[in-house]
């Protein structure tokens, strides 16, 4: 019950950490550009006029896409952490054979199913906003992808079988090598040539930092809150369990 | 009580060498349950066949200026791995069919004694068909044009790339027969797990068909990709089986 | 039970085997002589499978010990292995191979030396040496149940199991595994799961019931009053049922 207080505090932290992040990358990070933009008349801007051609007056180009970073990659990186721990559980479930770490291994997968599916939300806003297309086979769109498809294919496991400790046996040995398999898909997704660039640039301006470690550790703990949530009711469904079966006796 | 102490120490004093002859009778006898029925190899053959006409249809409309050898190792690449998955599901429905992996779980095995023998065996089998496959597709879609790459690199990359295939295959279609919905589960566990393998081979293997200026160092280094993937997932697959296959 | 704890062939102390809040077997103790021949009885689901298992090494205890010829079922689990055998009313046997082809396959499992002799042996014990190089697959249910003693026998194991041997079999392949069993009754100790009590009485010389994972009864043949355990039986059972 404890635990359950301190992850409802984490959620309203995280939740106020992520929402203040929100605001500091709009009003105080300084906004990335990338090129010039060429317009006909002279219009009252925040950004500098850097030229004038002959086919007009040219303006720094404001990178307004680049703030979904500061979301975007938080919520990646959490759901990184996140497969870790599932895994993580894993491992302990299969060397110990306790129930309880299989639960925890399926709570930690959710989690990290949650934080996918987000990472792929905001990854597809940004694809289309700086790309013009909704969806690229960009490295880290993919890799998310097969990562979304591995913790999709985690759950089928579980529901096609039936005996309970065959299925956690099953799942444990899956999420481990799913952690296993996504870094190398992270890895090699980069290192075989394709024609797109490195997304984001690296550099940061310290009014940009603030915000980014601010949003990190916002959804790191609404991460667990989520964990810690999802736990204490299969907690309360495992005791019903008990009392059902001490019923029946 | 006094012949349990002979055993004992038989079992102790000759235990590599016991490893090794049943390592070699698991083997064998997938191989001679394969001669026998020819189910798996039949079965890839087929539908190996099948993909190609499907890839014909696809290509049908594309023109005569589309150079098919572009997308060739893709297209190879695709056709192997279903059908690999086809032959992976039969190699362990033999073992569940009459309850025989309970009698061979019962042997005084190691059990990656097991994962070594199965993932040999269905190396073999998906090599066949990568042999039958290979040349037809060649002959199919690989006429126009003459052959700029070295052809030594093939047999290299399918080699490397198989035994990924195999290796986690193996461990993935023991756990996916003990399912409802085998061939279904083990698609679905597969293809995302196999898909930094099939992105490197893939490269390899369009150096090998296509050449160019510096085909020899992007081939190498897609296979060095294929080499860690290799590495790091039969070691993962080989500690976890003990697991897997005792559940 | 089990008057002779100096030759004992299984030794069973508070096997206790949990999965969250399920619990296949809670605290089973129980002591079998070497030599002896145990049926163990229960309704379905009253954890006999999983205490079979646990003996023959195939599923781990949560707790508590279980030692066969012995040996601990965890630690000495894999010599153990060679010296248990196992009939089950599955034949366990691969239907693309001949039946030499079989017995041959499992002699190199066991490590057998002279194994083609072995096989020829075993295969005239139980009578099917004339169709030796046919398919499994082409034999009767009753073939197949002998030609599995066969394998069971293979490694000249100390101890035993059958698991529900006689389901499917008909009444003259019931009776020739019978005599099957009574050849080699005497220098082997048998741990039996049987759902038919008559059959299960017939033989044994030790009797358990389970019920929910615990031991409810516990008789050598002596002891037993036919009538009476079968009323008991009963009872346990319809409780299980319900």
């Amino acid at each position: 019950m404890r635990q359950l207080k301190i992850a409802v505090v984490m959620l309203l932290i995280g939740g106020l950490l992520t929402t203040a992040a929100f605001f500091l990358a709009f009003y105080t990070a300084e906004v990335q550009r990338f090129g010039t933009v060429t317009l006909s008349e002279e219009i009252d801007s925040a950004y500098p006029l850097v030229g004038v051609s002959n086919e007009g007056l040219q303006y720094e180009r404001p990178w307004f896409s680049q703030k979904i970073f500061y979301f975007h990659v938080p919520v990646a990186e959490a759901s990184f952490l996140v497969l870790i721990l599932s895994a993580f559980f894993g491992v302990r479930f299969l060397t110990t054979r306790r129930k309880e770490y299989d639960t925890k291994s399926r709570i930690a997968m959710e989690t990290a199913l949650t934080f996918v599916a987000l990472t792929m939300i905001t990854g597809v806003l940004w694809t289309k906003a700086s790309w013009g297309v909704w969806w690229d086979w960009e490295p880290r769109l993919t890799t998310y992808f097969i990562m979304m498809l591995l913790m999709v294919a985690y759950f089928v496991l579980r529901n096609s079988i039936e005996d309970e400790e065959r299925r956690a046996v099953y799942a444990a040995a899956f999420a481990v090598i799913a952690a296993i398999d996504a870094p190398i898909s992270f890895f090699i997704t980069r290192l075989i040539p394709s024609q797109h660039p490195v997304v984001f640039k690296s550099g940061f301006a310290t009014s940009n930092l603030l915000p980014f470690i601010l949003a990190q550790v916002g959804m790191l703990m609404i991460g667990y809150a989520i964990y810690v949530m999802r736990m204490s009711e299969e907690r309360m469904r495992e005791r019903l369990e008990v009392a059902k079966e001490a019923l029946e006796d | 009580m006094a012949r349990g102490a002979e055993n004992r120490q038989g079992s102790r004093g000759a235990s590599r060498g016991l490893s090794w002859r049943q390592y070699k009778a698991i083997l064998r006898k997938d191989i001679v349950m394969e001669l026998r029925t020819k189910e798996m190899v039949t079965s890839m053959g087929i539908y190996a066949l099948l993909t190609m006409v499907v890839y014909q249809v696809a290509l049908s409309q594309a023109g005569t200026a589309f150079d098919p050898r572009q997308i060739a190792a893709g297209l190879l690449w695709l056709a192997f791995i279903f059908t690999s998955m086809l032959g992976l599901n039969r190699s362990l429905v033999h073992e569940k069919d009459q309850g025989c992996l309970e009698a061979l779980l019962l042997s005084p095995v190691d059990r990656p004694v097991i994962f070594f023998a199965k993932a040999t065996g269905n190396l073999i089998f998906l090599g066949i068909v990568e042999i039958l496959t290979v040349p037809v597709f060649s002959f199919l879609f690989l006429q126009q044009g003459s052959y700029e790459g070295q052809w030594w690199m093939i047999p290299v990359v399918l080699t490397a790339g198989s035994m990924g295939i195999a290796g986690v295959g193996t461990l993935l279609a023991t756990m996916s027969v003990n399912t409802k919905g085998k061939d279904f589960v083990l698609a679905v566990l597969m293809v995302p797990l196999m898909y930094p393998l099939l992105l490197a081979a893939v490269s390899a293997t369009t150096v090998a068909v296509l050449g160019g200026a510096d085909a020899g160092s992007q081939f190498w280094q897609a296979m060095a990709l294929i080499g860690v993937y290799d590495a790091i997932m039969l070691v993962a697959c080989f500690g976890l089986y003990e697991f897997v296959i005792g559940a | 039970m089990g008057d002779n704890h100096t030759d004992s062939a299984v030794e069973v102390r508070d096997l206790t085997r949990v999965f969250g809040v399920r619990k296949a077997l809670d605290k089973i103790s129980f002591d079998l002589p070497s030599g002896a021949f145990l049926s163990i009885f229960g309704p379905n689901g009253a954890g006999k499978t999983t205490l079979v298992n646990v003996l023959t090494t195939l599923t781990a205890p949560s707790s508590g010990t279980a030692t066969v010829c012995g040996l601990d079922v965890v630690e000495g689990a894999v010599e153990l292995r060679s010296r248990i055998g196992l009939i089950s009313h599955n034949p366990l046997l691969y239907p693309d191979l001949s039946a030499v082809e079989n017995l041959e396959f499992f002699a190199d499992m066991y490590g057998i030396e002279e194994a083609e002799q072995r096989v020829r042996e075993l295969l005239c014990a139980v009578e099917l040496d004339h169709r030796r190089l046919d398919l499994v697959r082409t034999f009767s249910r009753g073939m197949l149940q002998r030609l599995s003693i066969a394998r069971a026998l293979l490694h000249k194991p100390d101890v035993l199991f059958l698991d529900e041997p006689y389901s499917g079999l008909d009444p003259h392949a019931m009776d020739i595994f019978d005599s099957l069993i009574s050849q080699i009754r005497e220098d082997h100790t048998f741990v039996m799961i049987s759902h038919d009590l008559a059959k299960g009485l017939e033989l044994c010389s030790h009797a358990l019931i389970l019920a929910k994972g615990r031991v409810v009864l516990s008789e050598t043949r002596s002891e037993i009053d036919d009538a009476e355990f079968a009323a008991r039986y009963r009872s346990i059972v319809g409780i299980g049922v319900a």
